[in-house]
């Protein structure tokens, strides 16, 4: 996948805009935010609660369109939309895809500091 | 207790006012208010309307213009008298001697 | 920065528990110049806003503890009537989660990723319509300041009327009135009470203006008229007393229409003064109609100079009912606006079999006639009725008050010595003490005549020795009067005595004057054979006719006179 799809430079532009000196402090937020997410995202899931898997990929794809990782914010909104069918038959691979995206994410806002 | 008289710019008519109580005290003034002037005016007038009370020396110097004025040909109205006035002057038949005009 | 001078610094909560989107909101919100306040779940929300008060609240839809729905619910009770903007972060798609929000109370959505123009609109637009809101509120209670202000007005202005309407005897099988608040209220004031004599006097007046201001010339009016109908004075001088009070104490272009009516159920009569109420009905035993207009000017234009209160007299037999009305029977609308007016009045007196029930059927008449209209109770009506006086009617109060506080039954002697001759005037004394006698301030003219002609001749004729016949010539006027000055700066001896007892007669009382002086007497005969036209000799010619009696006892140095009043006088 090449980083245009994962990342959206333009609002991650505006934000460096809009953040100043804290823009470093709200990438480490961020990607702390994400962990607690996806482990949360996890573990609703190993323990079959749909409700919390889908509040967690809400949230998740919140701040996630916020950062302009629009392409992990369309993941979370499957997930979000399975969960809320009540459908968690095959998720795991969808959690699986969504924390290999999320590395590389992370890697690409390691060049923004 | 005062007594003004005002008379036309021709001096024909005399207007004499008679303020408070109208007895003896005010002759002289009275007397005064028409026998001073220059020429002897044709008629006379004498507003009450401020007169409170008169007893009969009042009825006195009534008769005593009335014949300075001329007697039986003197013409001297009286106007806005109270009822008590005009009863008075009733009783003493004045309204025979005087024009008791009725009020405004 | 941004904030321009009119616009006060605006305070925004923000309440997310992803700190990513928190920090973010926060930042662009300082950036534009507000201030911030964060939380970081729903409890936090409602508890920072509770302290804070903020002035727009911007809630994430999910959060532990208390969800954005549920925080939003408790912010806008804990807001009460006040407008906090709630904007829902969020990034909720369907329309069912957009409606939920809109159910707890959110008045728009913000959704991810923030774009911090169109944040900056909706802060902005949402603070104005608060700002608005605000302004709306501080109107509505000013409104309702004014309002409750308006009634308290209207509330003192009742009770003022409703004081001094109630000062007076108004419960009697002759009268029946009818005033509704709002006639009250627009300055209709009505004043009833029964006389020493026993006559029913009434007032009805109409003010100009309403309200306080209304109320304020209604004060004087009511206590005049009810001093002056207790002392016992006639209608003409109460009329002229409140004309003259109005006039003084009203401003231009307020003033009071006004009937007043003395019913004297001895009589048969009643008196009737109308300016400039409507005209009065008398509604006679065989059905005719009489209609007493308005022949005056109303209470409180002219001066008392100009003012004429001269009642008329009319008689009317028993049964036989007089009406007055102010204007708001005629001016009456109904829903169309079409006014009751004289004809309907009229039709409804033709139409009438039982005159007891005329009253009734009069309100009734005009009420069913406006309907629901707003002006439906403005109505001021009073029915006064011929018939003979009860004992139970007569006013036990208005007694008490005859024998207590005024003279009745009493008399003086007053002597006058030589020294006071020249330079005392008894006159101004002896008539302010009959004056306080109700029934003879009626005749102060005659009696000041009859007590003058006394005193006058007893000094000049009795003291003095005066001869009258003086007087008979034009120049002797001067010359009497001339000796007259002379003599009282000089005698020495002498006196004049004067005698005044007043008792109350069953219907009225008699005066009774007695005059002595120090002199030799005189012959009544001789003394009322002069000629009319003698400028003198007829003091007690008009003694005679003014009193009742007129005797000259003793020696002929003392004239007794009596003088009697009647209550219908």
């Amino acid at each position: 996948m090449s980083d245009n799809h994962l990342i959206d430079h333009e609002i991650l532009s505006t934000l460096q805009d809009v953040m100043g000196d804290d823009f470093g402090l709200l990438i480490e937020t961020y990607l702390s935010d994400s962990e607690g997410r996806l482990s949360a995202m996890q573990k609703a899931l190993a323990s079959g609660d749909a409700e919390a898997l889908r509040c967690a990929a809400h949230s998740f794809k919140g701040s996630c369109s916020n950062v302009g990782a629009t392409t992990l914010a369309a993941q979370c909104q499957l997930i979000e939309q399975a969960a809320l069918n009540k459908q968690l038959i095959g998720l795991e691979t969808s959690l699986v895809t969504l924390h290999s995206e999320f590395s590389q994410v992370r890697r690409q806002l390691a060049g923004y500091q | 207790m005062t007594v003004t008289s005002m008379a036309s710019d021709d001096g024909s008519e005399l207007t004499i006012v008679i303020k408070g109580r109208f007895d003896f005290s005010v002759h002289q003034d009275f007397r005064g208010s028409y026998e001073t002037l220059s020429s002897k005016p044709e008629q006379f007038i004498l507003d009450m309307t401020d007169t409170a009370y008169l007893d009969s020396s009042a009825l006195g110097m009534l008769l005593l213009l009335r014949d300075y004025a001329g007697g039986d040909a003197a013409k001297i109205s009286i106007k806005n008298a109270s009822s008590d006035v005009k009863r008075i002057l009733a009783i003493s038949n004045f309204e025979q001697l005087f024009t008791i005009e009725n009020n405004e | 920065m941004g904030s321009r001078k009119d616009e006060r610094l605006i305070t925004v909560l923000v309440a997310d528990d992803t700190s990513t989107d928190r920090l973010i909101l926060e930042a662009i919100l300082r950036k534009q110049g507000h201030r911030v306040l964060s939380a970081e779940d729903g409890e936090q929300a409602v508890a920072v806003y509770s302290a804070e008060r903020p002035d727009i609240v911007l809630l994430d839809a999910l959060m532990p503890k208390l969800d954005g729905f549920a925080a939003a619910r408790q912010i806008k009770t804990l807001a009460g009537e006040e407008l906090v903007p709630i904007l829902f972060l969020t990034s909720l798609t369907d329309a069912d989660s957009l409606v939920k929000c809109l159910d707890a109370g959110g008045d728009d959505f913000l959704s991810k990723p923030y774009n911090p123009v169109i944040l900056q609109a909706k802060i902005r637009s949402f603070f104005r319509m608060r700002a608005m809101q605000r302004t709306m509120l501080e109107q509505r209670d000013q409104i309702a300041r004014h309002n409750e202000h308006f009634l308290q007005e209207q509330t003192v202005a009742k009770q003022v009327f409703d004081n001094i309407t109630s000062g007076g005897q108004v419960d009697s099988k002759h009268l029946r009135y009818y005033l509704s608040p709002l006639a009250v209220f627009n300055g209709d004031v009505m004043v009833a009470s029964t006389t020493p004599a026993g006559n029913l006097m009434l007032l009805l007046g109409d003010f100009t203006g309403h309200g306080l201001p209304a109320a304020i010339g209604a004060m004087p009016l009511a206590t005049t008229f009810y001093g002056m109908v207790e002392k016992g004075f006639a209608m003409s001088d109460i009329l002229a007393e409140i004309n003259s009070k109005l006039k003084s104490i009203l401003p231009v272009g307020l003033f009071c229409c006004a009937s007043m009516v003395e019913m004297n159920f001895r009589k048969n009569t009643v008196r009737i003064w109308n300016g400039g109420l409507p005209a009065a009905y008398l509604h006679r035993n065989d059905g005719q109609v009489e209609q007493i207009k308005s022949s005056h000017l109303p209470l409180g234009v002219l001066s008392n100079k100009k003012f004429k209160s001269d009642p008329a007299l009319i008689s009317m037999a028993h049964g036989e009912r007089l009406y007055l009305w102010s204007d708001g029977i005629h001016e009456a609308r109904d829903l169309d606006g079409e006014m009751y007016g004289d004809d309907r009045l009229l039709a409804e007196f033709a139409n009438n079999q039982q005159p007891d029930e005329l009253f009734d059927d009069l309100l009734k008449s005009v009420k069913h006639f406006v309907g629901l209209s707003e002006k439906s109770d403005d109505l001021s009506l009073v029915e006064l009725l011929m018939a003979p006086v009860d004992i139970a009617d007569v006013n036990p109060d208005s007694q008490v008050v005859t024998t207590q506080s005024q003279l009745a039954e009493w008399g003086l002697t007053f002597e006058i010595k030589p020294s006071s001759f020249a330079i005392f005037d008894p006159l101004p004394l002896l008539l302010s003490v009959l004056l306080e006698v109700p029934g003879l301030r009626n005749h102060s003219g005659t009696l000041y005549t009859v007590i003058s002609e006394l005193y006058t001749n007893a000094l000049e004729h009795g003291v003095l020795g005066l001869d009258s016949s003086i007087k008979d010539a034009p120049d002797g006027f001067d010359r009497y009067y001339q000796l007259r000055r002379d003599k009282t700066q000089t005698i020495q001896n002498g006196f004049v005595k004067i005698d005044l007892a007043h008792k109350m007669q069953a219907d009225g009382g008699s005066l009774t004057i007695i005059v002595a002086d120090s002199g030799s007497g005189f012959s009544l005969a001789d003394y009322t054979q002069k000629n009319d036209k003698h400028y003198s000799g007829r003091g007690l010619k008009l003694v005679q006719s003014l009193c009742d009696t007129l005797e000259v006892r003793g020696d002929g140095n003392i004239v007794a006179a009596t003088f009697c009043w009647h209550t219908d006088d």
